[in-house]
């Protein structure tokens, strides 16, 4: 499961504000303790794992207000291109979407769920879920694109 | 979902999350390991060692029970003056031996003292 999920959760961090290293870390001490028993987990356990990284990140970031924020030039996207760019952006514009929304993109996209699981494991209607889905990519296309425009 | 979504979900997919780090739980499940170990180690010699001392104690208290209950009879048998037992050897010489062979189970000497005759003989 670590193997699976464990970069698309440590991306997610980082679409909620933390460095790849923090959400590296956060991912791997919220993997331990579900290893060690520690914490109780629903049957389904990657809605709780989105859930309990946001809540670290959250966590970590109000600890950390002060400090200088370096995660807007730090990639935690790989583009086979290697084009960095793409990367950059797409994180900007993700970092941009709603919260709710924001998950849905990482548990379908990144973590492979249909939105009949993902409607399951966050309990919100399949409607409600499919319309956020929607509106996500609505507005990720159109922020790539204005992009891609300006970029010529 | 219209095509410019499955479009754009292409898109996404093409973007790999980077890598993370190998969970490094082998270090802390050998740890946890030589703990559990060292513990059940502990815990054997414990009881061992509780076992061995009362099973130590068991016998020594019923040999200590025995030969109470030998020095009680032993006790309990009238004690013969040497004019008795002279004359019983005289009178009937089975007899005698009979007594001093029963005499000889229960009031040997203890060889164990310093100067006493059987261990001088065992010496020998």
């Amino acid at each position: 499961m670590y193997e699976k999920h464990g970069a698309a959760l440590a991306a997610y961090e980082c679409s909620c504000g933390l460095d790849h290293a923090s959400a590296e870390d956060v991912v791997q001490q919220l993997f331990l303790k579900l290893l060690g028993k520690k914490i109780f987990v629903p049957q389904t356990p990657l809605a709780y794992l989105y859930r309990a990284t946001r809540n670290a990140s959250l966590n970590l970031r109000r600890n950390r207000r002060r400090e200088t924020n370096l995660t807007e030039t730090e990639s935690w996207f790989v583009h086979p291109n290697g084009n960095r760019d793409e990367c950059l952006h797409l994180q900007q514009a993700l970092q941009e979407l709603p919260e709710e929304q924001r998950e849905i993109v990482f548990l379908k996209v990144w973590s492979g769920m249909t939105l009949l699981e993902i409607s399951k494991v966050t309990e919100t209607p399949l409607n409600t879920v499919a319309s956020r889905y929607r509106y996500a990519l609505g507005k990720l296309r159109e922020r790539l694109v204005s992009h891609f425009r300006k970029e010529g | 979902m219209g095509p410019h979504d499955e479009e754009t979900e292409h898109y996404l997919e093409e973007f790999q999350p980077q890598a993370v780090r190998k969970l490094q739980i082998v270090a802390q499940a050998g740890t946890s390991l030589w703990k559990r170990l060292a513990a059940a180690a502990a815990i054997v010699v414990c009881v061992g060692g509780a076992l061995w001392f009362s099973r130590h104690e068991f016998k020594r208290s019923q040999v200590g029970a025995n030969r109470a209950s030998m020095l009680t009879v032993a006790d309990k048998r009238q004690p013969r003056s040497t004019l008795s037992l002279t004359v019983l050897a005289l009178e009937d010489g089975k007899k005698f031996e009979t007594l001093l062979t029963d005499e000889s189970r229960i009031s040997l000497p203890d060889f164990r003292e310093e100067q006493s005759t059987l261990k001088i003989l065992a010496k020998d």
